[in-house]
């Protein structure tokens, strides 16, 4: 399934900017400075006056897709010394990648940039393409520089966390070998989990959330391994709230939450290492702590503790979420999510 | 450096190069006599592109004819060709309507096995250094197919493409800069296609590996590495295997990677090399040459011809290639030591890699990449293959299983057959196969030059800049065939 979302983004357009809607069409317009701040703040956008635009992009690959950005000066002076660059996903290829714009724009004037893009197959499965614009400029607004984002998504989020599990987290003391939490084959104790509090399906109420322990045996699936997953959620809040840990080092990452207005904001957060960090590492806070862990020989290492964290971002409460996407980084492990009132 | 015989000049890499005479054509005088050290003094120069002639023009995207049926005549009939022949035989929409070698009896003798199989009788052509040129007069030959030894490809080649044929050329498809440049002109001139036969390239993992490459599983891609790495000591020795040793020979004469396309080729399409990157500069080494002695020495008796021999060519000779965008590829031949099999395929990114030959489950290739995997272990290739599986292998694979060299022949000849039929533009074109076997003349220039680097002509003549389809292509079917 294809959803380019033109309704989708003209929403969000209108509500950066209602003004503009009609003219962004299918565009994302954000001022450069607000470009990954979250939510941009209202003064910001109206001080831009230099609109870029990025026009549909042809998904169904493989092909070498061709695509206009348009950039609109609205400021009374003239636009000059544009210059435009583009860029798709990470290793898409793009020719050119920037190209300067002979002339000079007067209110309302628009430039045009053509670029190639190397558009590969579809993919299955919930995916957003992000395709940014740059223009920097002499002129016009005073303010050098603007940004269009075009984002478009494909396929369905996953149902649920649980639907997203993809490793083995938590084993029994007497089957310790489908474990793999850490990428060397070692897990959680089911016992030792269970001493803590944490059994199937127990409720765990951490930064005002409530949340939900896996509810699955142990030796089979129960966590994620972040790696940039849309995962559905419903509700309203003002925290997102994550129950985790990491392993390796530096779990950190920033999710990303959709709302059902088609905006989005962004959050940072981290968790420390499940056995080595300081507990509060990154801002977390400490959910239950275990002694020892199962290793694929067995239990063992019982003198250190192994544990479960939680930390959260910031929800515009205004809005409805619709679904997170997760960090991208495997360091990250989530146990569950959930929003907090 | 041992005594080299005189022989032709096809016969020696690099002509007076090889034989140690360092002084004419290695490019401007003051790049060859600039201070060692100096890496941009150092770089050795190709004169520019040789300018296009009045009326001929690039064979960038162009399309091949649509052909209702490909009539292929075939030269050389070795183990390769005659293998081959069958191949061509049996894709749909395809006849061989001609067969080729010096021994007139090879001809018959594969002629008799298409008639067996129930094909038509191909005509027969052989008995001397000419008879592909008698082929060639035939106005029932649409592709001509070349399989004969390294020294021949150049001229037969050449000389299909000025008889109006289409062609694809057994690996290298051709061994001097000046022939490489002269078969891009004369398809430029003939507006005839010439691709290099490179059936590794349409290789199950390889093009899983393209396929990840372009969606950016393993960010911006920065390096790569491939090679033919194969023991071929017991084919060289073989008295039967290459006719006349031709192969063998070529380590008497010549230092030089011989042979690197099976694995410079796919890392090439993975960078989109002459369709938006280019291959600038190339600087080679070599061991000594030790594994052909050897082996000679512990298995050969002491009246085999082989010991009138004195091998040159290192054991292991590496090409390192630099990109316009900044990449590197790292290829390799080695094929006079023991040792498993491999092309290598390592394909590098900023958020990732995939190496081949890795010795896991099914598909032999393993994978890490951000953010799906952490903890520097890797993962095992085979959930990615499914999911960039080429349409080539969904449609052909079960087909392709009974084709030589696991499949990639028969995908490669069906693929082939299939472009010219549906008057599509090749997957690996002259500016391709003229790129991926310019290593072979350089490596020799580099190795004359102990290893000083060489610039890699560009011979798109600037179209490389602009991005454009190949081996990564859309799903195509074949056209139906007249009952």
């Amino acid at each position: 399934m294809t959803s380019p979302s033109k309704e989708h983004t003209m929403r969000t357009a209108r509500l950066i900017n209602p003004l503009r809607a009609a003219v962004a069409a299918a565009v994302l317009f954000v001022p450069a400075q607000a470009a990954s701040a979250a939510p941009a703040p209202p003064a910001a956008a109206a001080e831009s006056q230099t609109e870029v635009t990025v026009s549909p992009v042809d998904l169904d690959g493989p092909v070498i897709a061709t695509v206009k950005v348009t950039v609109r000066n609205s400021a009374p002076q003239r636009l000059r010394s544009l210059k435009v660059s583009f860029a798709g996903p990470v290793g898409w290829a793009v020719q050119p990648s920037v190209q300067s714009v002979s002339g000079s724009f007067a209110t309302g004037a628009p430039a045009t940039a053509t670029f190639h893009i190397q558009v590969p197959e579809k993919r299955s499965g919930f995916v957003i393409r992000t395709f940014t614009a740059t223009a920097t400029y002499q002129g016009g607004d005073g303010l050098g520089t603007a940004t269009g984002v075009r984002t478009d998504r494909s396929g369905s989020p996953q149902a649920n966390l649980a639907a997203a599990y993809n490793g083995v987290a938590i084993t029994d003391e007497s089957a310790t070998t489908a474990g793999n939490y850490d990428g060397e084959g070692n897990s959680f104790s089911a016992q030792k989990l269970a001493a803590a509090g944490l059994t199937p399906g127990a409720k765990v109420e951490a930064l005002g959330a409530g949340l939900t322990w896996p509810d699955v045996p142990a030796g089979t699936k129960d966590n994620v391994a972040s790696a940039g997953q849309a995962v559905s959620l419903a509700g309203q809040g003002s925290r997102l709230v994550f129950l985790g840990s990491g392993v390796g080092s530096g779990a950190t990452g920033k999710a990303t939450v959709y709302y059902t207005d088609g905006t989005s904001t962004t959050g940072s957060f981290g968790f420390p290492n499940w056995s080595f960090d300081p507990v509060d590492a990154h801002g977390a806070t400490l959910v239950a702590s275990t002694d020892g862990r199962n290793r694929p020989d067995g239990y063992g290492n019982a003198t250190v503790k192994y544990r479960v964290f939680a930390n959260s971002i910031a929800l515009d409460p205004s809005r409805t979420v619709e679904f997170v996407v997760l960090p991208a980084n495997g360091n990250v492990h989530l146990f569950d999510m959930a929003i907090a009132s | 450096m041992p005594e080299i015989p005189e022989v032709s000049r096809r016969l020696v890499l690099g002509g007076t190069l090889a034989t140690g005479a360092l002084a004419v054509g290695l490019g401007s005088a003051a790049s060859a006599s600039a201070a060692p050290g100096s890496a941009a003094a150092s770089l050795l120069t190709e004169s520019a592109a040789p300018r296009r002639a009045a009326g001929q023009k690039s064979m960038v995207n162009v399309p091949f004819e649509p052909h209702e049926t490909v009539r292929v005549g075939v030269i050389g009939l070795g183990n390769r060709g005659s293998g081959m022949t069958t191949g061509w035989s049996v894709i749909p929409g395809c006849v061989v309507t001609a067969v080729c070698d010096i021994r007139a009896d090879r001809a018959k003798r594969t002629a008799d096995g298409l008639v067996k199989a129930g094909k038509p009788r191909p005509v027969e052509f052989g008995g001397s250094d000419g008879s592909y040129a008698e082929m060639l007069k035939r106005d029932d030959i649409d592709l001509v197919y070349i399989a004969t030894p390294w020294e021949f490809h150049y001229e037969q080649g050449r000389a299909a493409l000025l008889a109006g044929k289409h062609v694809i050329v057994e690996l290298p498809i051709a061994t001097e800069l000046d022939q490489l440049w002269d078969l891009v002109n004369t398809s430029e001139r003939t507006r005839k296609n010439l691709m290099l036969s490179e059936n590794c390239s349409y290789g199950r993992n390889e093009l899983a590996m393209l396929k990840m490459g372009h969606e950016g599983v393993f960010g911006e891609l920065t390096n790569g590495h491939g090679g033919y790495l194969h023991d071929l000591r017991a084919l060289l020795f073989s008295d039967t295997y290459y006719t006349d040793s031709w192969r063998r020979l070529w380590h008497t004469r010549s230092t030089a990677s011989f042979y690197p396309m099976h694995g410079l080729a796919p890392i090439a399409a993975a960078m989109d090399i002459n369709r938006g990157d280019r291959m600038t500069t190339l600087t080679a080494t070599a061991t000594a040459p030790k594994g052909l002695a050897d082996y000679r020495e512990r298995f050969m008796p002491k009246s085999h011809p082989s010991w009138n021999e004195t091998y040159i060519n290192g054991d292991l000779v590496t090409c390192q290639i630099a990109t316009a965008n900044g990449r590197t590829i790292r290829a390799e031949h080695a094929v006079s030591a023991p040792r498993p099999y491999s092309r290598i395929n390592s394909l590098v990114g900023s958020r990732g890699i995939f190496e081949d030959y890795a010795g896991t489950s099914t598909t032999d290739a393993r994978v890490y990449f951000e953010p799906d995997h952490g903890g520097d272990t890797w993962r095992d290739f085979e959930t990615y293959r499914k999911e960039f599986d080429h349409w080539l292998w969904k449609e052909l694979g079960d087909e392709a299983e009974n084709g030589g060299h696991g499949g990639m022949d028969y995908v490669l000849q069906w693929r082939t057959v299939q472009l010219m039929r549906a008057g599509l533009v090749p997957d690996i074109d002259v500016y391709d196969s003229a790129s991926w076997c310019a290593p072979v003349p350089l490596s020799v220039k580099s190795l004359a030059a102990k290893g000083r680097p060489v610039e890699i002509p560009d011979f798109t003549r600037g179209s490389w800049v602009n991005l454009r389809m190949g081996l990564d292509s859309r799903t195509t079917e074949m056209p139906p065939v007249a009952p």
